[in-house]
């Protein structure tokens, strides 16, 4: 039994401010209004706080008996704080005599109205906060009371998320990544490996919940870095433009001249670039040599050995000057090759061909020792790569009779003795180009309604609607003293970094229009609504039926909404990158096409992905735990999808699933194939006398083994000998226990072939994965088709991922793991850490984790809090740090090693050192689902998870958290009535989460708005 | 005092400035030392430092005994030779610190380490969601506030062609956050130095801030509460880049007397410079960055795998692969480990002249280097493919440096030997001695935590 005492120890710790109010007595008249205590208040008071807060027996020095004595600050710094104990269920202490629910409620009301008349809510700002979701009190919110309140949400502008920040920036830079996919190509969304090098500023917190809240503001930093973004990005909007007109048309009529040069400078250029041999010769006929400049020669030194011994020579792709370069080199020697000339003589007319150009000394210098060097590795790869076919020799095409005049022109206005051939261009293009300033400079600014058109494009293309007649005034005015002091083209340039920079490109709208009904509201404003759907399922823009839809008046009721968010939700046809992270790690394949808002809903719950970062000792997982780790995340992502799309059951099947993804395309048919395949190469051999197999023996073979296509074969017989041998001692430690069918994992690293891919059609890697689960590679009777029964596994929340994800690097969290439980299952508020606790478990290598975290957190003072959140955690002591089901905890540390494992083996092999062990003991307990059925003692993590699947409140706290997922707040009472649709829907769809999402996004809690008010 | 609690609210380590961007976070942020600034170049090198290159060749038989077998050894370098390769530094030895036996496990090895060896972090590759923190140059610098906060340089390619403009970098002033560099010295020169060489350019962007600032303002002035709040924090947050510009402005004096020249071979992006040009101009631009007051904190990737080695002395006419060096390819006829060795004399010639100049430049009683420190170290550990167990650091501090280590030569305890001090160590080392009083500063070390050994705080040693 816990002592009461402890509590006021906690008030010690969490209110060191009361320490200092109990001396600051008497009031006086500047402290505001008359204070006094209400009798009902006092009543409370009296019968369940003086008795440890009085004078007397002031528990943590804290006195509510001087409350009215006290002066105003430490006044409202002592309600304050009662207030948040009131919240968090502290006080008054349920060991102590429990205090009904209304009298808490009464004192509850009566504080937070003394702390609203003097605006000294600590608690008002918090309470927006993701963290404060829970403390709206959950009965209240589904009991139904508050039913008749009417649900809305405030006018209001939301950050764009860092998904949003990358489809704009796709949008408006052209961007449209592609990806093989089950043998097609697809477009991809969230594949933001663009041309344009731009940071993106507004990532999401990392903590596992709900991410994305609309309570964010704008500071410096997104700013800052938004400022050069928005250089590049207008850069770069100007090239697209440049490119095809089509894509800003306004910008090409006002840069259409000045382009125009551009081209005609550019085609001179390279006319000459290519031709300027002949025109010269054509010009100068017999002279022109004479008017060539002096030859000189790069001065190359021989090479010689500098160190006395045979030197690894670099091969040729590490000293080859680039495929620019190469094609160059190819085209100067084809000019000069000559039958019968050497190698020196080719390279020396090379050599005089780009002096006499006017190259870089130093290029030439690198192109001959370049070609001195490497001329018969050149030659064969100019053989294999087929430059003679892919760069063909350029034809001499003169331009028109007018232009050949202006170029030969310019060229014998400015030729003189010795020039090279460069410098005559540059001072035939020096003249071209000022003669063509000067034209743009007579032909004068552009017209005001030109700059108009581009203020009215660039506002449909970076805002997607046009500019209102003031601020097509406004920007046109601004562009206009743009062009004045800085020419057309930065202009333009300086007026698209102005748009992106306005709030309006980084900030979503969300306001009511329309008329006002009785209770103040108004509906979202139609194409605000576009956005807000279209946000609410994806990261992009809406699409084309919903901005057409707001257009034609057809988004403004509920059976509008219905129609556009089912629609939305049933679209299969597009592709989304999961997550760039684990597409990034060992090619792991992150896809989906379910609209990533609703999977990644269950992402950022579960919090899974939160192991990317965490780092773990190899050693200790027994292989590569860094290559397994994406692959982990990829496989959970692929289960939560593959339950998300039956769509039946999805909360009770996301906790209880006994069938998961272990190193598994998601294809079944295919891992079928490839599996089957490595079983046909095994049955094949097995019974020959493969291990004492000679070339000769295994070159009898080559049909079959070209049939199978085996990995690494076809170099020479040697190698492919140890190839195979390595393969079918691989294969074979498969197979040779009984089973059915094998895991088709590489038996060896290389590029190539693969024994199995990825949908996206790459190497299936990480094998490792298997080990999360208890599995041995070499003992496995692989299921090709998944997702497939796993031992001592139910549900998400025994998935190695979120164990891992909810663990520390060396060993388990409990408390993280029941903190989690606590707050997202069950909708319970556990306390911040106080400040001056330094929460450490201490060492004690003779002890399981679980005996040392009793010993501080047991303690009274703590208790309070880790009660609600130990005896949930405890349960998953069954599975340690790698998520890995135990019975025995290993007491890793020095003393205690037994064994010590390899340091390095083939994949299938453990790597782990052996240590004492300690039995485990994941005994918990389940308090707060409400249902005395469900809660009580639990054997394990299993048995916990199987009650919560049938807890009621389970199931309201996950509908609590889709809420605030897809309003981007925390709920109100007023939203009483949403929530209760919300589980209604769900549990008379069969439990379909589409429902869920349905059911929120077309109440009025979505559709709703009013004025933002004072008092918020 | 300044506690660790109270420091944490100011510092990128602190939760509440993960939205601190690019460049600016040290701008926003309060200072927790006002004293003169101290300045810190981190320049890192690829391809590994091997722990041998680094032994001083004067070594008796007992300290090369002890100095092989990785045992913790510490000897004066007055006493001693420098390797051939850091004879330029030869008389700055006093200032001058051979730091061997810390292990970066924590951050990538292998090839690269991209950020993670300034965070002490595994950066799951160049992930953006792998960068855990703000890496040590930016905690640093909010140390010491200036301008620009940090300046980062690289010089980095595609093997056949250097990369020019503004491009990614490597340092992170907040987690998942990545910072820009500028890749050319040219592009270094034009956006550092605008307020001098373009001040049109300038005015053109106050005037863009200004008209925006208005323009939010109006609209903020008709909202209430939290709504308001979030235009008026954009309104300030104009106000505080135009307020940064205009104390940029107020500097161009200072900018104007310690301008660069910068060679013409470096114009549009400079693909005919060689190598050893770039880099020496490079060079200029960071020293006129910390003497014009612009940054206190530069970090300069002076090289790294993809670069393109051009113009290198004896090897004029090679394209130079540093990939194909760590595999010990030879270029006419010069083995790798001299075109290595070349490569490193190189960057000590940068190191020398960043070192010497700023001797060179008076400051309060002494001079600008008093209050400089100077790491060059390998971004990837000890060799091509590094394991990490070893980083060798050459540091180059002033006078006024916090740390007792100048003028030794340093071999910690080998990594997960008792004793021995990791990548993590090293930076709360740096980090406590300036101010920021962090418990310990990056990710453990795995082989450490597993061996039960210590590794949490500073070096005590080095903060004498």
């Amino acid at each position: 039994m816990r002592q009461t005492r402890g509590l006021s120890a906690w008030f010690v710790t969490g209110c060191s401010v009361l320490c200092l109010a109990v001396y600051g007595l008497t009031a006086n008249a500047a402290d505001g209004p008359p204070f006094a205590i209400p009798p009902e208040a006092q009543r409370v008071l009296r019968t369940y706080c003086f008795s440890c807060h009085e004078k007397g027996a002031a528990e943590g020095r804290v006195r509510l008996d001087q409350l009215q004595r006290l002066t105003l600050k430490p006044r409202l710094d002592l309600l304050n704080k009662v207030q948040q104990q009131l919240l968090d269920r502290l006080m008054p202490p349920l060991e102590a005599d429990p205090a009904p629910q209304a009298a808490r409620n009464l004192l509850a009301d009566w504080v937070a109205a003394e702390l609203d008349k003097h605006h000294a809510s600590w608690l008002k700002d918090k309470r927006r906060q993701p963290a404060f979701g829970n403390y709206v009190d959950h009965e209240q919110l589904f009991s139904g009371e508050h039913k008749h309140l009417k649900a809305f949400t405030y006018d209001r502008r939301w950050l764009i998320s860092e998904y949003i920040f990358d489809a704009r920036f796709n949008r408006l830079l052209n961007h449209k990544p592609y990806q093989t996919i089950d043998g097609k190509r697809r477009f991809v969304i969230g594949d933001n490996n663009r041309r344009v090098n731009l940071t993106n500023p507004f990532l999401l917190p990392t903590h596992t919940g709900v991410r994305y809240y609309a309570n964010t503001t704008l500071n410096g930093g997104h700013l800052l870095t938004m400022i050069t973004n928005a250089k590049e990005a207008a850069t770069y909007m100007v090239y697209l433009t440049k490119r095809d007109q089509r894509y800003a048309p306004a910008i090409q009529d006002i840069m259409g001249r000045e382009w125009e040069h551009e081209r005609i400078l550019a085609s001179r250029e390279s006319f000459l670039n290519r031709f300027i041999v002949r025109v010269l010769r054509d010009l100068y006929q017999d002279q022109h040599q004479a008017l060539l400049p002096k030859f000189v020669p790069v001065v190359v030194q021989p090479t010689v050995s500098t160190s006395g011994k045979p030197i690894k020579k670099s091969p040729f792709h590490a000293a080859q000057p680039g495929s620019a370069e190469l094609v160059l080199i190819f085209h100067s020697m084809r000019r000069h090759e000559q039958d019968g000339d050497t190698d020196e003589q080719l390279i020396a007319k090379c050599e005089r061909e780009w002096f006499n150009f006017g190259h870089n000394p130093r290029t030439i210098h690198r192109r001959v020792v370049f070609l001195q060097n490497y001329m018969p590795e050149w030659r064969d790869v100019i053989v294999r790569h087929r430059y003679a076919r892919k760069h063909k020799r350029p034809i001499y095409r003169p331009p028109n009779t007018a232009e050949m005049k202006t170029i030969t022109g310019a060229i014998l206005r400015h030729r003189k003795n010795g020039d090279r051939y460069n410098d005559i261009i540059s001072k035939c293009m020096a003249e071209w180009k000022s003669g063509f300033t000067r034209e743009r400079k007579a032909a004068g600014p552009p017209s005001t309604a030109l700059v108009s058109e581009l203020v009215q494009q660039l506002f449909v293309k970076v805002y997607e609607r046009p500019p209102t007649t003031e601020e097509s005034q406004q920007y046109t005015s601004l562009t206009r003293s743009y062009i004045e002091g800085l020419g057309n083209l930065q202009a333009i340039e300086k007026l698209i970094q102005t748009l992106m920079l306005r709030s309006e490109f980084m900030y979503r709208q969300e306001f009511g229009q329309g008329t006002m009904d009785v209770h103040g509201r108004r509906k979202l404003a139609p194409r605000d609504a576009s956005y807000a759907i279209a946000y609410a399922l994806t990261d992009s823009s809406p699409d084309q039926q919903l901005v057409e839809a707001a257009q034609q008046g057809r988004l403004s009721t509920r059976a509008d909404y219905k129609r556009e968010v089912l629609r939305l939700l049933q679209n299969r046809e597009q592709y989304y990158v999961i997550d760039e992270a684990v597409q990034r790690i060992q090619l792991t394949a992150s896809i989906t096409n379910t609209p990533i808002r609703k999977l990644r809903f269950f992402r950022e719950f579960f919090g899974y992905p939160k192991l990317l970062p965490v780092f773990k000792d190899n050693k200790r997982f027994g292989g590569n735990y860094d290559r397994a780790k994406g692959r982990l995340v990829g496989e959970a992502d692929r289960l939560v999808d593959h339950i998300l799309q039956k769509d039946r059951n999805v909360f009770e099947e996301l906790l209880t699933t006994e069938n998961f993804y272990v190193y598994h395309s998601g294809d079944n048919r295919a891992m079928a194939a490839a599996a089957e395949r490595i079983r046909k190469i095994y049955e094949h051999f097995k019974d020959l006398d493969w291990r004492d197999f000679v070339a000769e023996d295994l070159a009898e073979h080559k049909d079959f083994i070209a049939e199978v296509r085996m990995r690494g074969m076809g170099r020479n017989p040697q190698s492919d000998l140890r190839t195979f041998k390595t393969v079918m001692t691989s294969f074979t430690s498969r197979f040779d226990k009984g089973q059915t069918a094998a895991a088709p994992f590489d038996s060896f690293p290389a590029h190539g072939k693969s024994n199995a891919d990825t949908r996206t059609g790459l190497q299936l890697r990480s094998p490792e994965v298997a080990k999360f689960f208890n599995i041995r590679l070499d003992n496995w009777n692989y299921p090709t088709t998944q997702p497939a029964r796993v031992a001592h596994r139910k549900g998400m929340l025994t998935h190695p991922a979120w164990l891992i994800a909810h663990a520390q690097n060396t060993k388990t969290d409990p408390v993280r793991r029941g903190k989690w439980v606590r707050e997202k299952l069950l909708a319970g508020t556990v306390p911040d850490l106080p400040i001056t606790v330094d929460a450490v478990i201490p060492e004690n290598h003779h002890q399981t984790l679980r005996t040392r975290l009793v010993g501080v957190t047991e303690q009274q003072e703590c208790w309070k809090c880790h009660v609600r959140m130990n005896p949930l955690g405890y349960t998953f002591e069954m599975y340690d740090d790698f998520g890995r089901f135990r019975a025995e905890e290993s007491l890793e540390h020095p003393d205690n090693l037994v064994k010590k494992g390899p340091d390095k083996a083939a994949p299938h092999v453990d790597l782990r050192d052996t240590y004492k062990t300690l039995p485990v003991n994941a005994k918990g307990h389940l308090s707060g689902t409400g249902d005395k059925n469900l809660d009580g003692d639990v054997e394990n993590a299993i048995d916990l998870i199987e009650r919560l699947a049938k807890s009621r409140r389970v199931r309201q706290s996950i509908i609590r958290y889709t809420f605030r997922y897809f309003m981007g707040r925390n709920e109100m009472l007023s939203d009483s009535q949403t929530l209760i649709d919300a589980e209604q829907a769900y549990v008379n769809s069969g439990g379909s989460f589409d429902a869920v999402i349905l059911s929120l996004l077309t109440s009025d809690s979505f559709m709703y708005r009013k004025p933002i008010e004072n008092a918020l | 005092m300044t506690t660790r609690r109270d420091f944490l609210k100011t510092s990128a380590l602190g939760a509440g400035a993960a939205a601190l961007t690019p460049a600016l976070g040290p701008l926003f942020a309060a200072a927790a030392n006002r004293n003169t600034p101290r300045r810190f170049v981190f320049i890192r090198k690829s391809n590994g430092i091997r722990p041998h290159e680094i032994a001083l060749p004067s070594f008796s038989t007992q300290e090369k005994a002890l100095d092989d077998k990785k045992e913790p050894l510490q000897v004066d370098l007055h006493q001693h030779e420098l390797p051939g390769w850091l004879s330029g530094l030869d008389r700055h030895k006093s200032q001058m610190t051979i730091l061997q036996g810390l292990s970066t496990k924590m951050s990538e090895n292998g090839h690269w380490s991209y950020s993670s060896v300034m965070g002490a972090y595994k950066s799951g590759r160049n992930s953006l969601s792998g960068i855990k923190r703000a890496t040590i140059d930016f905690e640093l610098a909010r140390l010491f506030p200036s301008p620009f906060g940090h300046v980062e340089l690289s010089l980095t390619g595609n093997y056949s062609s250097f990369r020019s403009g503004i491009v990614a970098g490597y340092s992170a002033p907040a987690p998942h956050q990545r910072n820009y560099c500028y890749a050319d010295p040219q592009t270094a020169y034009d956006e550092l130095f605008k307020s001098v060489t373009n001040p049109g350019a300038v005015d053109s962007d106050n005037a863009m801030l200004k008209f925006l600032q208005n323009e939010e303002a109006f609209k903020s002035a008709v909202l209430t509460g939290p709504e308001k709040l979030k235009l008026s924090n954009h309104v300030k947050s104009i106000e505080s880049i135009r307020e940064r510009n205009r104390k940029v402005g107020k500097m161009s004096g200072a900018i104007a007397k310690h301008l660069p020249e910068i060679d013409a071979v470096h114009a549009d992006g400079g693909a005919n410079a060689s190598t050893p040009e770039k880099q020496a101009a490079f060079t200029e631009i960071l020293i006129a960055a910390l003497m014009t007051g612009l940054t206190n904190v530069v970090t300069y990737t002076i090289d790294e795998l993809s670069t393109p080695i051009r113009g290198v002395p004896g090897n004029e006419g090679d394209q130079i692969s540093i990939h194909e060096l760590g595999h010990n390819g030879g270029y006419s006829g010069v083995p790798a480990e001299k075109i290595r060795e070349k490569l490193r004399v190189g960057h000590i010639d940068q190191v020398t002249r960043i070192v010497e100049r700023l001797k060179a430049e008076p400051e309060g009683n002494g001079t600008m280097f008093d209050n400089t420190m100077l790491l060059y170290f390998p971004e990837n550990g000890e060799g091509h493919h590094s394991w990490g167990t070893e980083a060798p650091f050459v540091i180059m501090a002033g006078d006024n440096c916090k740390l007792d280590i100048a003028g030794r030569y340093i071999r910690l305890p080998y990594h997960a030997t008792p004793g021995h001090k990791t990548l993590g160590n090293w930076y709360t080392t740096l980090l406590n001695a300036h101010g920021n009083p962090v418990k310990h500063y990056g990710d453990l070390d795995l082989e450490m935590s597993r061996k039960k050994l210590d590794q949490m705080g500073a070096i005590d040693q080095f903060l004498g």
